[in-house]
């Protein structure tokens, strides 16, 4: 059984003008111990998502188990397996120092500072808070302020962690500490992490598994090698130079391309051209080959992209809104 | 959990209060002054003149009561705003003892620091005054009480209004002064008007307060109305602000300021 099961979520936000469907009969689960990443771009319907789960926005239909207790039926008894951090850094008492931010969070969470002492000083050494540690909020950088919501979340030891744009507005130092942090907490407490970024980096470098959202519903739901190799095999840049001295753009084979591969896309560099395709089967690469030589191109290489999270997920979002007319 | 949440509580409350304490103490000045310019203004213009209860008994208990009110009733409608307005409303609605508990347990402390700061500013004022009150704390804190959850439960409305609007600050403002229209209300005349909120609550205060009365001497005329009404506002109060809630998370306001 799984930790997380999520089933046929839909939640549309009405007011007097509009009617936003922001969640459309969403269904996912997540194993215990497995860290996932939820993607979708702006008013995909993760944000919801997250606090439909957390009782934070109540849902129209569906139905939310966490450690196997209804969410929807006993809000309050499923809370006690779940910790989230929400908007970063507003998540804190500014005027408080990070440790007292910590034991209060977890102290209104049923777990006292005398009993959780020790994993509270663990988390500050993890995510290199010691030296902040009785420093107020509000002086700290946005990185610390940042880490000390994560902390917070963190101290409350629940099975289900959710991390909204744990890393918005970190620089690159601070992102990879807590992306290292958060590495080091999964491996070695086996907790459920659900993080929702826009930072495809952060998600492929520290989630198994990948969600992504669109439009309130589910695109894809894979692992993350699979995702990438998904897209790798099909993603072709060819370089191309014409044969006769003309430009290559003026010999038609553009249009040539275009018409076998409607996705193509061009870059003129001099005299030379840029085609890239992405390739239903990898077999086609031969045709267009053909297709160039035939418009008496002479192709200088084909590379194969290498294509990371962030490519995936934008090729799946436009084929979404392509399907959905967006 | 429930002693840990509130011992959390009352901790967090105490390191706010010492880490705003120019605002804390700024606060219990101008109360202090505002009473200081009644009284003399009272005083200079002619006893009676201001219909605060007619003597100055009544103007003190008035005053007193008032306090109690502002600090029971705005306190919680401010408190929520603020937390919408810095982030942490959400947080704290993620306590598995709910949120209802959460404010209860903030309102626990806020309640015996607004006992103590009442206290000294009450002394302060009989030390101006010259009138003699009686610090008799078992008649006293029952009625202190009272007044402060028929507060808290108009509070509680207040605070539901301000889950699902938010910036609602000019309304706390302008409840902050109708609350004194209460103290005008001539309930000898117009008996039902016992159960409006503060007003046998003030009455009885300033016969414990200024009269030396004991809880127990008071007539069960007086001191029925006092607790029907506490009962009514704080049951009416809470859910008021249940149903706030819940429309609020079915809006997906919670979040939102």
């Amino acid at each position: 059984m799984s930790f997380l099961a999520v089933t046929g979520l839909c939640k549309t936000f009405r007011d007097k003008k509009n009617t936003v469907e922001a969640v459309k009969d969403l269904s996912f689960s997540v194993e215990e111990g497995e860290m996932v990443g939820l993607l979708g771009p702006n008013g995909a319907g993760k944000t919801t998502t997250i606090k439909c789960i957390l009782g934070l926005v109540r849902p129209d239909s569906g139905q939310i188990t966490v450690g196997g207790v209804d969410c929807r039926r006993y809000p309050n008894l499923a809370l006690r397996d779940m910790a989230a951090v929400l908007e970063g850094a507003r998540n804190t008492y500014w005027r408080l120092t990070a440790w007292e931010n910590i034991a209060y969070f977890a102290g209104i969470h049923g777990l006292s500072e005398k009993k959780g002492k020790d994993y509270f000083e663990y988390l500050v050494d993890v995510l290199r808070l010691r030296e902040k540690k009785n420093t107020e909020v509000r002086n700290l950088s946005s990185g610390f302020k940042q880490k000390v919501a994560v902390a917070c979340a963190l101290a409350k030891r629940t099975p289900l962690v959710f991390l909204d744009e744990p890393t918005l507005g970190l620089d690159v130092e601070s992102s990879y500490e807590l992306r290292e942090a958060l590495r080091k907490l999964q491996t070695e407490e086996r907790r459920t992490i659900i993080v929702s970024s826009h930072d495809m980096h952060v998600v492929q470098d520290i989630c198994q598994r990948a969600i992504i959202v669109s439009h309130g519903r589910i695109v894809a739901d894979e692992a993350i090698p699979q995702l990438l190799s998904l897209f790798a095999t099909r993603q072709y840049k060819i370089a191309v130079a014409d044969g006769s001295g003309r430009r290559v753009g003026q010999s038609g084979t553009q249009e040539a391309v275009t018409s076998a591969f409607p996705q193509a896309s061009f870059k003129q560099v001099g005299d030379a051209l840029e085609v890239t395709v992405s390739l239903a089967d990898p077999g086609d690469i031969y045709c267009l080959v053909e297709i160039l030589r035939e418009r008496g191109a002479v192709v200088d290489a084909i590379t194969r992209e290498e294509v990371d999270l962030e490519k995936a997920f934008l090729e799946i979002v436009r084929r979404e809104n392509a399907t959905c007319g967006a | 959990m429930w002693s840990v949440a509130l011992k959390a509580t009352w901790k967090q409350n105490f390191y706010m209060m010492r880490r705003y304490l120019f605002n804390t103490l700024s606060g219990f000045i101008t109360l202090y002054i505002v009473f200081a310019l009644l009284f003399h203004g009272t005083r200079a213009v002619g006893a009676g003149t201001m219909n605060l209860g007619d003597t100055l008994e009544g103007m003190f208990a008035g005053y007193v009561t008032w306090m109690l009110a502002l600090m029971g009733c705005t306190d919680l409608a401010w408190n929520i705003t603020n937390e919408a307005q810095s982030g942490t409303l959400e947080q704290l609605c993620l306590s598995p003892l709910g949120y209802k508990w959460v404010l209860v347990f903030n309102q626990s402390f806020t309640f015996f620091a607004n006992f103590l700061v009442v206290g000294l500013i009450t002394v302060s004022m009989s030390l101006t005054t010259g009138q003699a009150i009686h610090m008799d704390l078992v008649s006293v804190i029952p009625v202190v009480l009272a007044i402060y959850v028929q507060a808290l439960g108009l509070g509680f409305v207040l605070a539901g209004l301000a889950l699902i609007y938010k910036r609602i600050q000019a309304v706390f403002q302008i409840v902050q002064f109708a609350l004194i229209g209460f103290f005008f209300v001539p309930f000898d005349a117009f008996p039902v008007a016992r159960y409006l909120p503060l007003t046998e609550g003030r009455k009885l205060l300033q016969e414990v307060l200024m009269g030396g009365i004991r809880i127990w001497q008071t007539q069960w005329a007086d001191l029925g109305p006092m607790l029907a009404a506490t009962a009514l506002y704080i049951v009416v109060g809470v859910a008021c602000f249940a149903v706030a809630e819940s429309k609020a998370r079915s809006r997906g306001l919670l979040g939102q300021y």
